[in-house]
């Protein structure tokens, strides 16, 4: 089954180019195409995770390419964080595809979320470090396009700040990259780039320097305070499905990037770091929600409760407990789920009246019922309401960071009442206070059947994960038992 | 002779053009196919491996000779295409020019590397004066020669020094007080060839009075030509330690290119901040080579990013010549006026900017490879603060051209559209497949 990691990257990347040639060609057929694609590549996804399962448990995937000069080597692997998070790219994908269906855009807008799919989807497969490192950035490019072709107002200076904030970040990754593989080079006379060969005791005093550099590159996409301040620019300006993308998927690779490279290679100085990094962790819990409470514009809100609900994949990534961890993973699937239908949904409120403050809804339960339903039930998940899957793993999170540092889980758990306070005074503002004023609520018609039946699939989807997590922990259990310290 | 095949092809073209010029009425159409051809040639006589090595006094062959003719001949290709032919002169200087530079190439001592600078930089001025009707070009070139004529009066004082010390015209193994005075001198000279900080402050004024495609070719060829010059002086004077400020000259070069052309509005002038940005680079990697005992691993780096570098500036400038527009205003709403134009120069600045996947980000990367790889990782971490500054004015540039509505009369376009698209295709091929250099040039990255 080699061929089918390389696929899963390259179907979307040349779906990509299709679509660019047929918007100069036929431009009304570019979004059909576009959803052709979108719908094989999670088609491939489920396949080659038909693959992965044999004999009741899954084993890890791999493809080895060709080594070339200087030891960069393609090497693609899919253990099972790989493939949910490739799942979860692929699955938001097509969502985003078909909640943008009616939009009247031109053809690029279709180009640039297959060429973000296929970006991603590299990030979570490479295991060589050259090629991480190349689809890492190469996220940044459509991504770049998306904000600031089809954002809101804001979206020219918003695409600026987030691609120079998180470039930032990964230039000195990119340093850090180089400095452990010269490092290893000179040690043992190899070139390598790839993940299975560095080992981090060749850089001797230099390890707590590169250690720093790369979880620099992804504190900054996390993010993680302070290095947050392109996020709520970003999230609030872009399209859409553009914030789908970006919380969903894109602020998962940070927190990959930590699972992935920095803690299976620096294990004790990452350790050593705990103080400072869950320190920051459980600030961005406390400071996230603070932030959103002080919002009167329900995306920015939903954009700082990310940083507060990633606060708390960190915490759990960090103990490095069983549980912390398993959450920690869940909870970066949890938060794609539950951040990225409260996205779409005030999306499409967006798109019916042109206005996303607080103050510009009332009421709305009693105009667009159903909506109120859906948002209700993912701002509840979203809260940790047990049952739904945002208690899963913020409880499994902050219990693994009560076994590692328990001054950390304290301060996470007064995280998880705040956001409760800035998430029911919001909801109740739009959905039942009664319409001020400036209310455009008599203006907004209830959700269409499309919009149903994609929050119906992401609603069905965490209630599922809410009630029967334990699948779902299992599925991580392999690729995290490696971290646990 | 036939291991001066490349200088003598030039020679010829050289002298061709003059005859042509003499004709009554000279061919426009045979001096394009004159221009372009010569360079052409002179390519392909490197590539048919009809050059053999060679080893004398005064002139010798040597893999980094090879390379660099390359390059010089990729960066002179865009302006052989650009040159209408209507001007004879024009076309004889170009290819004077460019035979300086590959007298450079081969140049195996200091009297000869001299010779060699001032034959490609005489033509140099003279194409900068006549290359725009008006007193601002001339006026630039004026500049242009007197910053030229103090890099060589620099350089004659240095070898003076040098001589006195050593008493040799080329490689010294060990160097006095004196013969490191002389070593510094020479190696400024070469600095100022190459725009680095402080010594870049002509090259703007230079680069934007000048026809961009003019430019372009300054800031490619001749900066091949001058990144040689300095690592043909380390080779000789191994021992002067002014191999050792060069990273932190180049990586302060480039965070003041970056940081002043996040400000300008014209952009010749900003591309030519963004040039002094790149040489920047380069100085950190031929100081990277230098320290790392002068490895082929080293210059072919140096060689890939001037490769690269020489398909992004020609691009970029070539899309002025095409575009018409002047200035970042003009640059607006220009992805819908112009959207063949736009999405190739959008391809050469995310190139410029080091994003991957395209040959800018392999070549910066091979560049940061090589500092690191010799302990430089000050000055790499300075110099990827400049990269991260230039995301400043080079997505700028791309915001521009997408994002915003255009704001006055959209500029009309002239030829040159083929030349961008092919340069901004080749730059992108060389980040999807960075071994193609390498082995055009058949120096291999190992």
């Amino acid at each position: 089954m080699s061929m089918t990691l390389t696929g899963l990257w390259v179907l979307p990347l040349f779906g990509c180019l299709v679509c660019s040639v047929l918007g100069r060609l036929w431009p009304g057929s570019v979004k059909r195409a576009a959803m052709a694609f979108s719908l094989l590549s999670l088609g491939a996804v489920v396949l080659a995770i038909g693959s992965s399962w044999s004999g009741g448990a899954f084993t890890t995937l791999n493809e080895v390419g060709p080594r070339w000069a200087y030891g960069i080597s393609y090497r693609l692997s899919a253990d099972s964080l790989s493939l949910a998070l490739v799942g979860l790219t692929v699955f938001l994908n097509l969502i985003c595809m078909i909640a943008s269906w009616e939009l009247e855009v031109s053809p690029g807008y279709w180009a640039c979320f297959l060429a973000l799919t296929a970006a991603l989807t590299g990030v979570f497969l490479a295991r060589d470090l050259f090629f991480f490192y190349v689809f890492w950035e190469a996220t940044l490019v459509p991504m770049f396009f998306i904000i600031g072709l089809w954002g809101s107002s804001g979206r020219r200076h918003a695409a600026l700040k987030f691609f120079i904030f998180t470039f930032a970040g990964s230039v000195f990754m990119l340093l850090a990259l180089l400095v452990l593989v010269s490092s290893h080079h000179a040690a043992t006379g190899a070139w390598t780039w790839d993940l299975a060969e560095l080992d981090a005791k060749t850089l001797g005093p230099l390890a707590r320097l590169v250690f720093w550099g790369l979880v620099l590159g992804f504190a900054v996409k996390i993010p993680m305070v302070p290095f947050h301040t392109w996020l709520p620019d970003a999230h609030t300006e872009a399209p859409a499905a553009g914030s789908v993308m970006l919380a969903g998927v894109m602020l998962k690779m940070g927190v990959y990037g930590l699972l992935r490279i920095a803690l299976p290679l620096f294990p004790e100085i990452s350790w050593e770091a705990l103080p400072i990094l869950g320190g920051l962790a459980a600030f961005s819990t406390v400071y996230g929600a603070l932030c959103a409470m002080a919002q009167t514009d329900l995306k920015r809100l939903i954009a700082y409760s990310s940083i507060a609900h990633l606060g708390f994949c960190l915490l759990g990534v960090l103990s490095r407990t069983s549980q912390g961890l398993s959450g920690g993973a869940l909870q970066l699937v949890n938060h794609g789920l539950t951040t990225g239908a409260l996205f779409l949904m005030v999306g499409f409120m967006y798109e019916r009246v042109h206005k996303r403050g607080l103050a510009d809804f009332g009421d709305l339960a009693s105009r667009a019922p159903t909506l109120a339903f859906f948002f209700g039930f993912s701002t509840l998940a979203s809260i940790g309401l047990p049952g739904l899957n945002g208690f899963v793993g913020e409880f499994m999170a902050l219990s693994g960071a009560m076994a590692a540092l328990p001054v950390l889980a304290i301060v996470g758990s007064v995280g998880v009442l705040l956001s409760a306070a800035y998430a029911l005074p919001a909801f109740q503002a739009v959905f039942w206070a009664p319409a001020g004023p400036g209310s455009v609520s008599e203006k907004m018609s209830d959700l269409h059947l499309r919009e149903k039946a994609i929050l119906w699939t992401m609603c069905g989807l965490m209630a599922w994960i809410g009630l029967a997590p334990k699948p779902w922990l299992a599925w991580f259990e392999p690729a995290i038992r490696g971290l646990v310290r | 002779m036939i291991a001066l095949a490349p200088q003598a092809v030039l020679t010829a073209g050289t002298l061709g053009a003059l005859s042509l010029g003499l004709m009554r009425r000279p061919s426009a159409l045979g001096l394009r196919v004159l221009a372009v051809s010569s360079i052409v040639a002179a390519m392909l006589s490197v590539a048919t491996g009809s050059v053999h090595e060679l080893s004398s006094v005064i002139v010798m062959n040597d893999p980094k000779s090879l390379g660099w003719h390359y390059v010089i001949c990729l960066g002179a290709l865009p302006l052989a295409f650009f040159l209408d032919g209507s001007d004879d002169v024009m076309t004889a200087l170009f290819l004077g020019a460019t035979l300086g530079m590959s007298l450079l190439c081969v140049a195996a001592n200091l009297p000869m590397l001299f010779i060699s600078l001032e034959f490609m930089s005489l033509p140099a001025y003279l194409l900068v004066a006549r290359s725009r009707p008006g007193s601002r070009s001339l006026e630039a070139a004026i500049k242009y020669f007197f910053a030229g004529g103090v890099a060589g009066a620099l350089f004659m004082l240095g070898l003076a020094l040098y001589y006195a010390d050593t008493r040799s015209l080329a490689f010294s193994g060990s160097l006095s007080a004196l013969g490191q005075g002389g070593a510094a001198l020479m190696a400024a000279a070469a600095l100022f060839k190459l725009g680095a900080f402080p010594l870049h402050w002509w090259l703007p004024d230079v680069y934007e009075a000048a026809a961009p495609e003019v430019s372009g070719f300054l800031s490619t060829a001749m900066k091949s030509a001058a990144v040689l010059f300095l690592m043909r002086l380390c080779e000789m004077a191994p021992t002067a330690s002014v191999a050792d400020f060069l990273p932190g000259v180049g990586a302060l070069t480039a965070v003041v290119g970056s940081v002043m052309a996040l400000r300008q509005e014209r952009l010749q002038r900003l591309l030519a901040y963004s040039s002094i940005a790149h040489a920047g680079f380069l100085l950190l990697g031929v100081g990277a080579w230098a320290r790392a005992g002068r490895s082929g691993e080293g210059a072919s780096a140096l060689l890939f990013y001037l490769g690269v570098y020489a398909l992004m500036s020609n691009g970029t400038f070539g899309f002025i010549k095409h575009a018409g527009a002047q200035t970042r205003a003009q640059l607006k709403g220009l992805g819908v006026s112009m959207p063949a134009a736009a999405a190739a120069l959008t391809a050469l600045l995310v190139s410029l900017a080091g994003i991957p996947p395209t040959g800018g980000f392999f070549a910066k990367l091979l560049i940061f490879w090589r500092a690191v790889d010799a302990g430089l990782l000050g000055p790499a971490a300075l110099a990827a603060t400049a990269a991260l500054i230039s995301m400043g004015y080079y997505l700028g540039m791309i915001k521009d051209m997408w994002f915003e509505e255009p704001s006055g009369p959209a500029p009309v376009a002239s030829e040159g559209l083929g030349v961008v698209i092919a340069c901004a295709a080749a730059a992108v091929l060389l980040g999807a497949a960075p071994w193609l250099l390498a082995q055009a040039m058949e120096v291999g990255i190992k």
